[in-house]
């Protein structure tokens, strides 16, 4: 009986580590393309809130899970449009324009929910699938298997980001504009049309990351729903060494860590609260702090690029 | 032609930044269209959160809103006491007779900000420390908690219940402590399981923290603070999960789901507030809001009524009794 109970757990902290990794993993691939062109978006927070309140309204107005994806996909493109031109044409300090476009974000969906929604309103976001087959496997099954296809899209958008950005030629361009954006000039690459790309796509994956809050999992919007997920996303891509394959163990051991602390809080296991709350933020932490040897970033991170500038 | 471009960009900005300030000054002066009979008392009103969160700051913009004695202004989204003192200190300036600064983390900036304006009333809550110009009022949020942890520890069958906190700290744990000694008295076999989120507006968290107390076994669900709509949302999701609500009637939500709340009745407060700084006494009291004279009250959802047995309803009637009248004292000193 305690053995079955135990496992229960466990597949219990699995099922719920992997609803909470979907926003982080989404957001933190969307940013790898971003930074992997040499430009680092601070806004993520701010698109995802946006993402999070289109997909909301959008659902709430056509009934559609689906249209309200995709709609907040469009605005988070959009709003890295925006950034795009600050960041990229008017060459602005990425890091304040970053910040400018999270207080824009936070503000617009905050006033749009004012003024079209208006109280705590219900919509009929997306509802758990079970794949086939898969779902059925005894144990992991259903804690593996049966989840929103948000949650799925996210996971399987890991290796697809990974043959995107190393199998591919757009994604040779786009390390190469980030990492030499002089040499990439010369042999052809336009770099700021690279960069324009990724800071779309970036933000398109960070909008559907918001929807996956709102129209995946909680099936409702209140101001500032994400509450600093975006900046973690953002940290994420450091962490993970700016490798799909990083960002997924490390959106894996917050997530874990985190579905873990709120099973020992329920169950009542004789540990402090307070140091249950921040126990992911330290695993993070400690795992960062055991690297060894120099960390390799994309050498053009954060500098707009000019054609023939100096340095 | 770089100059032009150079002209052109300052240009733009320079008339961004003037429309901006344009459009934030706004219409703040309220049009002096007929001379009021009466003059209304300006009241200004900082919340953490928003004035449509369904919980904590809700009911006290709802019962200011009703008081069609005074003028009221809000600002929203002041979770962060640097910049609800910010805005505070404008109203001062701005001579608001009453600033009500709604939420316990507020009490460390008023006791800075208050010197300086000796003639104008400040009130924070849940606190219970005054000051020459600060009313504190502090609802005794354990008295319904008792008496809906006696309807949880007598209702579930799971004989497991969960509450879903934010940070132990002011409402929330005299929250949590009187829904534990409703429980213990109800039946002292029932688990009472409690999980915090670490903060008070991530209604994610709150979300998850609900489905996890689901996942282990808990029936009924309660929790305290601003991001409990989301915990909410989360119990409608399983049928079967009860959830008891407190600040405010939060069933719209979640009709099937939300059997009973706990009702902070602000406008007595407001009320008795106006009336001591019309006496001149413009600060200096604590004020409880309790059973004893109705500033609390318990309301079962009109819907769900039926589904709580007589027996359950005579233990609260019984209990709520004593409560007002002395006879029975929840101890929250854990």
């Amino acid at each position: 009986m305690g053995d079955m109970a135990g496992q229960g757990i466990a597949l219990g902290i699995l099922a719920t580590g992997i609803r909470l990794a979907t926003p982080y993993l989404l957001a933190a691939l969307g940013e790898l393309f971003t930074q992997r062109s040499g430009i680092y978006n601070l806004g993520l927070e701010g698109v995802m809130l946006m993402g999070a309140f289109t997909g909301f309204f959008v659902t709430l107005t056509s009934g559609s899970p689906y249209i309200g994806l995709a709609a907040a996909m469009v605005v988070g493109a959009g709003m890295g449009l925006i950034m795009g031109l600050v960041s990229i044409t008017l060459k602005a300090e990425q890091g304040i324009s970053g910040i400018g476009l999270f207080m824009l974000g936070w503000g617009l969906s905050g006033l749009f929910y004012r003024l079209y929604v208006g109280g705590i309103t219900n919509i009929n976001g997306l509802e758990p699938v079970a794949i086939p087959v898969l779902s059925s496997i005894p144990f992991l099954g259903p804690a593996l298997f049966s989840h929103t296809i948000v949650v799925y899209l996210a996971f399987l958008l890991v290796p697809v980001c990974w043959v995107v950005l190393f199998k591919t030629k757009w994604g040779l361009k786009v390390r190469a504009v980030g990492t030499t954006p002089q040499a990439a000039d010369t042999l052809g690459v336009s770099v700021n049309l690279i960069r324009y790309q990724c800071l779309i796509l970036g933000s398109m994956m960070a909008g559907l990351a918001g929807a996956a809050l709102t129209v995946g999992n909680t099936h409702m919007f209140a101001d500032n729903i994400t509450a600093g997920r975006g900046f973690i996303a953002v940290a994420l891509v450091y962490f993970g060494r700016w490798s799909p394959w990083g960002i997924l163990a490390g959106a894996l051991l917050f997530s874990m860590a985190d579905s873990a602390q709120l099973w020992v809080q329920v169950l009542g296991i004789n540990f402090p609260y307070e140091l249950a709350v921040i126990l992911p933020y330290v695993v993070t932490i400690i795992a960062l702090a055991m690297t060894f040897g120099r960390i390799w970033a994309p050498a053009a991170l954060g500098k707009p690029y000019e054609r023939g500038a100096r340095g | 032609m770089k100059r032009m471009a150079n002209m052109t960009k300052l240009f733009l900005v320079a008339l961004t930044g003037i429309s901006l300030l344009l459009g934030g000054c706004g219409t703040k002066a309220p049009t002096p269209s007929e001379a009021p009979k009466a003059q209304k008392l300006k009241v200004a009103l900082v919340i953490p959160s928003t004035i449509d969160d369904l919980a904590w700051s809700q009911s006290m913009y709802e019962a200011l809103k009703k008081n069609d004695k005074i003028e009221l202004v809000v600002s929203e989204r002041m979770g962060k006491p640097v910049d609800a003192s910010a805005a505070i200190r404008q109203y001062a300036t701005q001579g608001y007779d009453i600033i009500i600064a709604h939420g316990a983390q507020y009490y460390g900036i008023l006791k800075e900000i208050t010197p300086e304006f000796p003639k104008i009333t400040f009130a924070y809550g849940t606190g219970a420390q005054s000051g020459p110009n600060i009313f504190a009022y502090e609802p005794q949020a354990q008295e319904g908690a008792y008496l809906m942890g006696l309807m949880a520890g007598k209702m579930s069958k799971s004989k497991i219940v969960g509450i879903v906190g934010p940070v132990e700290a002011g409402d929330a744990i005299k929250y949590n402590r009187g829904f534990q000694q409703g429980v213990l008295a109800a039946n002292a076999n029932v688990k009472l399981r409690i999980a915090y989120t670490g903060s008070f507006g991530d209604l994610v968290k709150a979300a998850e923290i609900a489905k996890t107390h689901m996942d282990a076994g808990a029936d009924i669900l309660t929790g305290s603070s601003q991001q409990v709509p989301g915990a909410i949302k989360a119990a409608a999701g399983k049928p079967g999960t009860y959830w008891l609500s407190t600040d405010m009637d939060q069933s719209s939500i979640a009709p099937d789901t939300v059997l009973a709340f706990q009702t902070y009745n602000w406008e007595k407060i407001v009320a008795k507030m106006i009336e001591l700084r019309k006496s001149g006494t413009i600060g200096g009291q604590t004020m409880s809001l309790s059973f004893a004279d109705g500033t609390l009250e318990l309301k079962y959802n009109p819907k769900l009524v039926d589904k709580i047995p007589q027996d359950v309803k005579d233990a609260v009637e019984k209990a709520k009794k004593d409560i007002a009248s002395g006879a029975l004292k929840i101890d929250i000193s854990k």
